[in-house]
């Protein structure tokens, strides 16, 4: 029998700061990228949760006809600040927390290439969505113009009150933090991979967070500009989107060359989140690690040639030129699937927490892909445009994502960011709930969006046959809630459970950040193994097993 | 850094192409002009990483699949070991912000605030002249 065993496979833990009064100013003022991921994290997961209640609130007043909690006005508000929190300051930051922490640790980089600008894009999203969300506590109530936004709804005279441009500034100022967070990443994967870490060894989750970063540049500043001009429609009179002189259209444009590419901005991340997680519990390297890499750019490209059929329905734009190109990026994803699949194939595959959010991420985003081909089929888009089919799809396709791949991260880094392994039996508890609880509210809503249940109705009458299939979907929301309890004792009572004492707790883990210990010291490594695969922590661990590097 | 290059400069032309398509095919006036502005910016980026990488010349560690961790010793480079300053930079543009709704003078004042916090940013560590080694 052969043994190995003068491998070291555990670095020197970093001394923790002994007095808890400092820890505070530690926190605001530091420049680690870890603390200010594990901040964006935070932060990020605050606005999930106080999404999350206003979702409820829009659930408990559609379980039956007729209004019993809420005003028109206030279901209105409540809609527009649910998708902004969940998009703009849940899933986006969430994105750069993940980038964060875990992207320079992969690399073999000390920190970011900027520090200190990174946490300036933390502060200017902090205050930035504080001050999108603060037109709750003014006189005239928050936005409740629809996350999109539209005009002339949410110009002056249809929309007046100061919560409409607090939400707009705010958001401005959240989104020009975000544009800051991509320079940094594509700066530091430019310029700060360890010796040996070619781009073509880098960890497929680090290449999604540079093209990712990539489509932040592309994207973000035509929302700044979306969003200033109607400001500025709005505060001093100019005629930017009046729709007398087409400003309707221009603003959907502009709203929409933004919003496709930031559906990938929030897919591409967690896409790589589970392709870090499938080899580790399928025990065999990545299937089609270029080939992965090809369709991640082919997504990246195409993404921002598919904006207008948001605007199927304006009547006003190419129909055969944004169907074929909606259709041609579904190949790619395709690919993506292949990948995944082939990854997990003849593998030894066992279901730990992680393992088991990526199937549920697997499941419940290719029911979304699906039902977005559906959706780029003009004619069919026609019949079901802007009814809850299209708020079933875009839930399966966002949550699918960004929650099922959040909690993957969590669980499987979660040793890596605190030193300490997340209970699994609770974890498995918390899977289900979630799961379970998600296609009970999310899957009948197709239905009831083909039966002619309008998106964004705050009511609808006893008669017109919807009760029963809103009633499930809402008792299915409330399953989805109480599922973050499993989640939040498991964080209470590991709290305090022993450290994991080894750098790769899992056993199998791949990239580079399985390699230092849990967590990281101050700046990530205290010694690097050589790189010479795209499986730097695997060859360390396991030399038995040769990787074939590129 | 060939990747790097190629990988913007593949964008570039990629949204070029796309650009002259939806031109051809009928597309609007706002589409072609931000497909353009999507080639321009993919464009400056692979120029500038292209033209970096050959006033560089060499290969660096990084870009080589025979490096061994040592060649990248030396010294790392200076990272900041915490700071005060961004909280400030990101409370003056947030005043400015606010300012846009609520009034100018808020405006005045957050400028202010901003342009000093931005100066303490860029200055932190920056010596004074008489001790430089200039």
């Amino acid at each position: 029998m052969t043994t190995y065993a003068d491998i070291p496979t555990q670095s020197v833990l970093a001394p923790i700061p002994a007095k808890k009064g400092k820890i505070f100013v530690k926190w605001i003022t530091s420049t680690d990228h870890k603390t200010i991921g594990y901040l964006y994290l935070m932060t990020s997961f605050v606005w999930f949760l106080i999404g999350g209640i206003l979702a409820l609130a829009l659930r408990s007043e559609l379980a039956r006809p007729g209004m019993q909690f809420l005003t028109y006005e206030q279901y209105n508000q409540i809609f527009t600040m649910h998708g902004t929190i969940m998009l703009l300051l849940f899933a986006t930051p969430l994105f750069v927390g993940f980038a964060n922490v875990i992207m320079p640790l992969q690399i073999g980089a000390a920190d970011v290439a900027f520090p200190r600008l990174n946490m300036l894009s933390y502060w200017l999203y902090f205050f930035g969505g504080i001050m999108a969300f603060a037109g709750f506590i003014t006189p005239g109530g928050a936005a409740s113009f629809g996350w999109t936004v539209y005009v002339p709804l949410s110009n002056a005279t249809y929309s007046p009150g100061i919560g409409a441009d607090l939400w707009l500034v705010g958001l401005a100022i959240s989104g020009v933090g975000t544009i800051l967070g991509g320079v940094n990443f594509i700066t530091t994967i430019f310029t700060m991979r360890a010796p040996g870490m070619t781009m073509f060894r880098m960890s497929i989750f680090s290449w999604n967070v540079l093209l990712t970063s990539i489509l932040v540049l592309l994207a973000f500043p035509p929302l700044a500009a979306a969003l200033l001009g109607l400001e500025s429609d709005r505060l001093y009179g100019t005629h930017l989107f009046d729709p007398a002189n087409g400003g309707a259209m221009l603003f959907q444009h502009l709203f929409w060359f933004f919003g496709h590419p930031e559906v990938y901005i929030l897919a591409l991340p967690f896409f790589g989140i589970a392709t870090e997680i499938l080899p580790v519990f399928s025990r065999k390297p990545i299937f089609g690690y270029k080939g992965l890499i090809a369709a991640t750019i082919a997504i990246a490209a195409l993404s921002v040639s598919v904006w207008a059929h948001h605007m199927f329905a304006t009547g006003q734009v190419l129909l055969p030129f944004f169907s074929f190109m909606t259709f041609l990026i579904g190949v790619p994803t395709g690919v993506k699937f292949f990948n995944w699949i082939g990854t997990m194939w003849r593998g030894h595959v066992t279901f730990e927490t992680p393992m088991l959010f990526v199937m549920g991420f697997l499941v419940t985003f290719l029911f979304g892909g699906l039902t977005g081909i559906i959706l780029a089929s003009p004619p069919l888009d026609f019949a079901v445009s802007a009814s809850y089919f299209v708020v079933a799809h875009f839930h399966y396709v966002l949550f699918g994502t960004v929650v099922f791949a959040m909690f993957a991260g969590f669980y499987f880094w979660w040793p890596k960011m605190t030193g300490r392994m997340l209970n699994e039996r609770l974890g498995k508890i918390h899977f289900w709930t979630l799961f379970i609880g998600f296609h009970l509210t999310f899957l009948i809503q197709h239905w009831l969006g083909i039966k002619g249940f309008p998106r964004r109705y705050a009511d609808y009458l006893a008669t017109d046959g919807f009760t029963f299939m809103n009633t499930v979907s809402t008792i299915g929301s409330f399953l989805l809630a109480l599922s973050m309890i499993p989640f939040a004792i498991n964080i209470w009572i590991t709290r305090k459970s022993p450290l994991v004492g080894v750098d790769d707790p899992w056993g199998y883990g791949s990239s580079l950040e399985w390699a230092t210990s849990c967590p990281p010291p101050r700046h990530n490594f205290l010694s690097m193994p050589r790189i010479s695969s795209e499986r730097p922590a695997f060859d360390l661990h396991h030399p038995h097993i040769k990787t074939e590097g590129h | 850094m060939k990747v790097n290059w190629q990988l913007f400069g593949g964008l570039a032309i990629f949204y070029l192409i796309v650009t002259v398509v939806y031109w051809q095919v009928g597309g609007e006036p706002v589409g072609i002009g931000g497909m353009l502005l999507a080639a321009g910016l993919a464009g400056m980026v692979a120029f500038y990483l292209w033209f970096t990488q050959k006033r560089i010349g060499v290969i660096l560690p990084e870009d080589s699949t025979t490096a061994e961790i040592s060649d990248g010793a030396g010294e790392l480079g200076f990272y900041s070991p915490h700071s005060w300053w961004p909280l400030p930079v990101a409370l003056g543009a947030c005043a400015m912000g606010l300012g846009l709704i609520i009034g100018w003078w808020l405006v005045l004042i957050g400028l202010g605030a901003l342009l000093v916090a931005v100066i303490g940013m860029v200055t932190e560590y920056e010596k004074p002249i008489a001790a430089s080694s200039h």
